[in-house]
């Protein structure tokens, strides 16, 4: 099977590099590298979008937990809807602010808008984790997969090296575009893929073990049902939570802390350079909410039941039974939890390199750096990338867990400068930057990394990773939110509200939201809650029993299947049908006119925003080049 | 018909590749297991997968208002062929893969076939499709051409 595995990965190494060659004729202007010209096609959005969530998620952990903890931790598959209306909240805005404005990145959008750089460095602090902890992680575990499925044959560290060197090389010929496309390419692969394994292995295998015997996880946790709505325990490695860790709550919070992806700065390039007006609602409603989601959770618990083996929940019982059948099946199914690892890898080195080129080499260090100076910029910068992942995931894959596992949630954080940018004009930048500060600091100390650096420096805390089956996440966006909204109220009005309502102003004149009349608004908010509270909230709880033990009927019925499969598949059928509503009935996902660049955020009198070289930097290249470089200010 | 710029033809290319590199890898699949355990059921989920990537192809060409280019043409033409006459090879040298799959693979070119032929009759209309094949037409007119006094050239 190594040699089937090896033939299979080198065919879509040579395809990658085909298409970046193929992308790298028609790039018109050097810096279309690192923006693709702003005219990514739709069906390349539509495809890669869906296929990065999937890789956040991270779809090799999402199977490893379903077979450890059953349906309770599919259920946050329905999360997925809560992702996608996030993205029906922000993208279109977003695209719209960044033609409107004439900015780059998102990161470039915030800061002009919010006037301040604190917002562009925490964009970068974010885009960081997902560039280089992140990846790191998906090249581990990788390297860790082939290693398994060759038996050893391929060690997990020059897997991890050629992994890099090939995505590396693709990426540094065709640039943002190449990457794109081949994204997209494996995103398709990716849902095709989890159809197919789901369906190949109910039709073939003898038994099918989640109907014969459900999800056979370890004792004391419940396969088919949600342990309650929140558990007091300490967290994760200080208590333990009877029934698994995956209460109503957990889910609601992991949920949020989806949302991190939407709000990336690489998931807000790849929404800036999209050219179309018809991507984001197809995305959201029938690939990201439609089919991601509800491939997640009907199969994804089919291939889980399957993962039992004598060694635990691994990938190793799956493919050898589907070796038995097949090698081509066996190969399929870890071309499609590769492919997942490979997606996220590709895309967050592309966008990193992109984002650090766009926002720090041409705007503060080199700010008269040519298309061709910022080609190879992004090339130098995507080398550095990949070297620093592939050294961490070599040489400590544990430091790269640490550190990744901040980045989902961080990034949910940017939740109230988003709404800010793209909603609220009243929410000022000192409001967001105190929310993010505190936000920043309840996510710190509800994961690893706070807590094993303040344990080891100071005392011992009374809580470890997500106390109270709740997420980071939304530790952090309570506190966030929170303190975002009292400052804000102290900081309503002024210059910087009038500076922040131009942008608003063009918006709501020229591309105006159809919310129905006021009972068409009410319905629209408050079903929506009603939705999250009984699909992910404590009201999903319900669905333990509501169907197999239904109320007031004191019998039981046979479904056939667990009662909680059917409540999420209800729900997720709804959840779909709401950001529909939204997206399209609402055309908040829609974009009639294509908007002109008509406004000028930039600050004239800010010193510290203005795209010149600081004088200490350019002292420093001038010693560097030898010669004397003038500063160069634009005013 | 406008021609697609270079970008839209990338584009194009990109989203055809990626669809018949997805279901092409699952038609792999299933053509590898039919031939073995799967029988005939797995070798018609075969073509049914190629006949979906075909699908993709068509609403490719719709979406972009576009049609197959010659190179797409001929690789399909050159792939067909190829597999068919590797069909009559095996059916030659190995009877027992002939006895167990040349009925359902015969059925699955015939498919190919006629989804062609329905696609072509769908988009051209009966006549231009029927000239798309009318090699005797084809030299009829050439020679007619090249009696005139000109040489063909009007």
């Amino acid at each position: 099977m190594t040699t089937l595995l090896s033939t299979a990965l080198a065919f879509l190494i040579a395809y990658a590099i085909y298409v970046a060659a193929l992308s790298r004729h028609v790039e018109g202007r050097p810096e279309d590298f690192l923006d693709a010209g702003r005219s990514l096609p739709s069906w390349a959005y539509i495809f890669a979008g869906a296929g990065v969530v999937a890789a956040s998620l991270g779809l090799h952990d999402h199977l490893l937990l379903t077979a450890r903890y059953g349906l309770q931790s599919s259920h946050v598959a329905v999360g997925l809807i809560v992702v996608a209306l996030a993205s029906v909240l922000i993208q279109k805005r977003l695209w719209l602010a960044a033609r409107i404005t004439g900015s780059r990145t998102a990161g470039d959008l915030m800061g002009i808008y919010f006037d301040s750089i604190a917002i562009r460095l925490w964009l970068l602090g974010v885009l960081f984790l997902f560039s280089v902890p992140v990846i790191a992680y998906l090249l581990a575990e990788t390297g860790g997969l082939m290693a398994t499925a060759s038996a050893e044959a391929m060690p997990a560290r020059l897997v991890i090296w050629v992994a890099a060197f090939f995505l590396f090389l693709f990426s540094a010929v065709g640039g943002w575009r190449a990457v794109i496309y081949v994204t997209a390419t494996l995103s398709l692969l990716l849902l095709i893929l989890i159809a197919f394994t789901g369906t190949f292995a109910g039709v073939t295998f003898e038994s099918l073990a989640f109907v014969a015997r459900g999800i056979d996880v370890g004792d004391g946790i419940l396969a088919d049902q949600i342990p309650g709505v929140i558990q007091f325990s300490q967290g994760i490695g200080k208590g333990s939570a009877h029934g698994g860790i995956w209460t109503t709550i957990a889910i609601l919070s992991f949920s949020l802390s989806m949302i991190g992806v939407v709000l990336s700065p690489g998931f807000g390039l790849l929404g800036i350079t999209t050219s179309t007006r018809k991507a984001f609602a197809f995305n959201q409603v029938w690939v990201l909410g439609g089919l991601l989601a509800g491939l997640l959770l009907i199969v994804v618990p089919i291939i889980a039941a399957e993962m039992k083996s004598a060694a635990g929940a691994d990938f190793a019982g799956i493919v050898s039974r589907l070796a038995s059948l097949d090698q081509f099946a066996a190969i399929g199914f870890l071309l499609l939890v590769l492919s997942a690892s490979l997606i996220g890898i590709a895309f967050f080195a592309a966008s990193g390199a992109s984002i650090v080129t766009i926002e720090v080499m041409k705007r503060f260090i080199l700010p008269e750096l040519t298309g061709r100076g910022q080609k190879l910029a992004a090339r130098i910068a995507l080398a550095v990338i990949y070297l620093a992942a592939a050294t961490i995931a070599s040489v400590t894959p544990q430091g790269a867990a640490i550190f990744s596992s901040l980045a989902l949630s961080l990034s949910a954080q940017l939740l109230p400068a988003f709404l800010g940018l793209c909603w609220l004009p009243w929410i000022s930048r000192s409001a967001v930057l105190t929310g993010l500060i505190l936000g920043s600091i309840a996510v710190l100390f509800t994961e690893p990394l706070g807590l094993i650096f303040f344990e080891g420096l100071f005392v011992d805390l009374p809580w470890g990773r997500w106390p109270l089956t709740i997420h980071s996440a939304a530790w952090g966006l309570a506190l966030n939110l929170g303190a975002c909204f009292l400052v804000s109220i102290f900081t309503y009005g002024g210059a910087e509200r009038d500076h922040r309502q131009r942008l608003h102003d063009v918006l709501s004149r020229d591309h105006r939201i159809d919310f129905g009349g006021p009972a068409a608004r009410g319905a629209k908010w408050s079903l929506t809650l009603i939705w999250a509270f009984l699909a992910l909230g404590p009201g999903a709880i319900l669905g333990n029993d509501f169907f197999s033990q239904p109320m007031f009927t004191g019998g039981n019925v046979a479904l056939g299947v667990p009662s909680l499969l059917v409540w999420q598949i209800i729900f997720w059928s709804l959840g779909v049908l709401i950001v529909w509503w939204f997206a399209y009935q609402s055309r908040m996902s829609v974009i009639v006119s294509e908007p002109r660049h008509s406004l000028t955020l930039e600050p004239a009198l800010n010193r510290l925003e203005r795209p010149a070289t600081p004088p200490w930097i350019a002292r420093l290249l001038g010693r560097v080049a030898g010669q004397s470089t003038q500063i160069v200010r634009r005013d | 018909m406008q021609p697609l710029n270079e970008t839209e033809a990338l584009d194009r290319h990109a989203l055809v590749m990626a669809i018949w590199l997805a279901l092409g890898f699952i038609a792999v699949i299933l053509f590898d297991y039919g031939f073995g355990a799967g029988g005939i059921a797995a070798i018609a989920a075969g073509f049914i997968a190629v006949l979906a990537a075909f699908a993709g192809h068509v609403i490719t060409n719709a979406v972009y208002a576009s049609d197959f280019t010659t190179r797409e043409v001929a690789l399909g033409l050159v792939l067909y062929a190829a597999s068919l006459v590797t069909l009559a090879l095996a059916a030659l040298l190995a009877p027992d893969f002939a006895s167990r799959n040349f009925l359902p693979l015969s059925l699955g070119f015939v498919a190919i076939a006629a989804a062609v032929i329905i696609y072509m009759i769908i988009r051209f209309g009966l006549r231009r499709s029927f000239d798309a094949f009318d090699v005797i037409s084809d030299f009829r007119s050439r020679r007619t051409r090249n009696d005139t006094p000109d040489g063909g050239i009007r």
